[in-house]
């Protein structure tokens, strides 16, 4: 058993280290963890998740910007890589699965990423279809692995017209299912004019609105 | 057929007043279109970028059709990608909009050591761009070339993330890409500049959307982006150009201060996206041409009642700004906008936008 105030100190050293963007530091407190007996699961979440949420915070507070998210990401998985393997397959059960990607006629990817970094933190399961992602593709995709939630997202106001197409097509063949999207050129009343379930600014507030998003299905 | 009041100058002339800072009959409507031209005439979009002699042909015919502003460009988009030697993809595609590098030519450290400044009159796209502007010199329109922001450039060479994240750990790399872009800016300038024979025809346009604050900090655009901006930009006036268009695509809220350091000609163009209130811009950039704002995705899937009000809250905003004003989208018109409502666009200056 490690004493609580062990248990703090490491969970903060790797809580900070994701905030800081300290790789090295990051890996180093996770094997620490592992070495004294922490389980991966809740040091993933009260370590390197609240960290995380501390750098959604700062995000939305303008302190930090897309490279400091970037790099905090990279410390993120860093640490990742390490506790995975040793999560308890009863504590690997995500909070959602979602299937994500850049609609057809896109290349813009860094937010689409960004979502998957902060989906992937706050414990969802998420399929990355990448950019450029035919239409149909998604449909086809969706029909396979049944997610909670699919995220659209694109940055150019012709390949936006991509998402009405893509929510029209994913409702078609699953009337049930929900929709987030994103991306600069839309707004929620757009987002709402195009089908979609779900609409967020960016990928701090896509993981909360995906949580309402959850909640509002019908048992 | 709805008939608008009689104007009181020509396009050309509307246009010339406003640089000389003369009074205008009313605000000019600048349609920032690209494939949008292409569209209109019947071309696929991705003409605008690959034909010159086509594209020419379509901004001249769309702007007889909306009396668009007498300005007009040529991009051959991705810019700087073929001209470094990479490969860029054009627009083919439905949902496609704008050419987009195959791959990030700079990868490592030792690609950004190494990349070296092409010769400009022959790299790329460049003698696209010669082509156009010659047309621009035959026709009386003002010579222009898309030179895009220096981190725009950067990112086509490097990919966004890499770019970003060199900011933090590679930032010797980072500023030794910048310079190359900067002298590269500088190269093409000075081409276009001695193949004409009066400077001041020659009005540049950068567009800066990775400079965006939904992007970098401003603490980033101070250290990346306004000291080879601005050393482009003062090398430019240098050599004779009069005015520069500037577009601060995006949320730049926080980057306007450092953007008023550039000196951006006598009056330089500025626009800005809908992010940006245009009594902000006005507060920062009085002696400037003001050129905005209205949501580009509002016009492409509102109502034509929704963009002729956003069109009378912009209008009525920019009457007021000192060093003159065009209606603008706020950033690049939509290729496939419903003509009705840019039409809707021309109508709300017609309400809205005489000065007397």
């Amino acid at each position: 058993m490690v004493p609580e105030q062990r248990k703090k100190e490491i969970l903060d050293g790797i809580r900070n280290a994701v905030v800081q963007y300290d790789e090295d530091q990051c890996v180093s407190w996770c094997m620490t963890s592992l070495q004294e007996g922490l389980d991966a699961y809740e040091t993933t979440m009260k370590g390197l998740a609240a960290g995380m949420d501390t750098v959604g915070e700062l995000y939305t507070r303008q302190e930090y910007f897309v490279p400091e998210l970037l790099l905090c990401s990279d410390a993120l998985y860093a640490g990742l890589n390490i506790l995975r393997p040793h999560i308890r397959p009863d504590h690997a059960a995500s909070k959602g699965k979602l299937l994500l990607g850049v609609v057809e006629g896109d290349i813009h990817d860094i937010g689409k990423n960004l979502v998957k970094t902060m989906f992937e933190a706050s414990g969802w399961q998420v399929v990355d279809l990448g950019k450029d992602v035919k239409l149909d593709r998604f449909v086809e995709e969706q029909k396979k692995i049944k997610a909670d939630l699919v995220g659209l997202s694109a940055l150019m106001t012709t390949s936006m017209m991509a998402i009405e197409k893509a929510v029209a097509m994913l409702k078609a063949a699953d009337p049930g299912v929900k929709v987030l999207v994103g991306g600069a050129p839309l707004n929620s009343e757009i987002a709402a004019n195009f089908g979609a379930d779900g609409y967020a600014e960016d990928a701090v507030s896509a993981v909360q609105e995906a949580g309402r998003m959850i909640k509002k299905q019908p048992v | 057929m709805a008939r608008f009041r009689q104007d009181g100058l020509t396009e050309k002339e509307r246009f010339e007043a406003l640089l000389h800072r003369q009074p205008l009959d009313r605000v000019p409507f600048y349609l920032w279109e690209l494939s949008f031209a292409a569209v209109t005439v019947g071309y696929p979009k991705v003409t605008t970028f690959a034909d010159p002699a086509k594209s020419f042909e379509a901004f001249r015919r769309t702007h007889e059709m909306y009396d668009g502003w007498h300005y007009i460009y040529f991009t051959p988009g991705a810019i700087g990608v073929r001209e470094f030697g990479g490969e860029a993809k054009l627009p083919t595609g439905e949902y496609a909009q704008a050419a987009t590098p195959v791959k990030s030519i700079v990868q490592s450290e030792e690609d950004a050591w190494n990349l070296a400044l092409p010769d400009v009159k022959t790299a790329g796209a460049i003698p696209l761009v010669m082509e156009f502007a010659k047309l621009q010199g035959k026709h009386g329109f003002p010579i222009t070339f898309s030179s895009g922001s220096i981190l725009k450039v950067v990112q086509n060479l490097t990919g966004a993330e890499t770019m970003c994240r060199w900011m933090m750990k590679k930032p010797k790399a980072l500023h030794r890409l910048c310079r190359l872009v900067a002298d590269f800016h500088i190269a093409v300038a000075q081409y276009l500049v001695d193949s004409f024979d009066r400077p001041e025809r020659i009005i540049p346009l950068t567009a800066a959307p990775t400079e965006s604050n939904q992007v970098i900090s401003p603490k980033f655009f101070r250290e990346f982006s306004l000291p080879y901006q601005k050393d482009v930009y003062e090398k430019m006036l240098a050599m004779g150009v009069k005015h520069i268009n500037t577009h601060i695509c995006g949320e730049q809220n926080l980057n306007l201060p450092y953007w008023a350091e550039i000196p951006m000609g006598d009056p330089g163009i500025v626009s800005v996206g809908h992010e940006v209130d245009l009594e902000t811009a006005s507060k920062v950039f009085p002696d400037h041409i003001l050129v905005g704002n209205v949501e580009p995705a509002v016009i492409q899937t509102g109502t034509p009642e929704q963009v002729y009000e956003l069109c009378r809250i912009c209008i009525e905003k920019g009457k007021q700004h000192p060093g003159g004003f065009a209606l603008a989208p706020g950033c690049e018109l939509p290729p496939m906008a419903p003509p009705y409502n840019v039409w809707m666009m021309r109508k709300a200056i017609n309400d809205f936008g005489w000065y007397e």
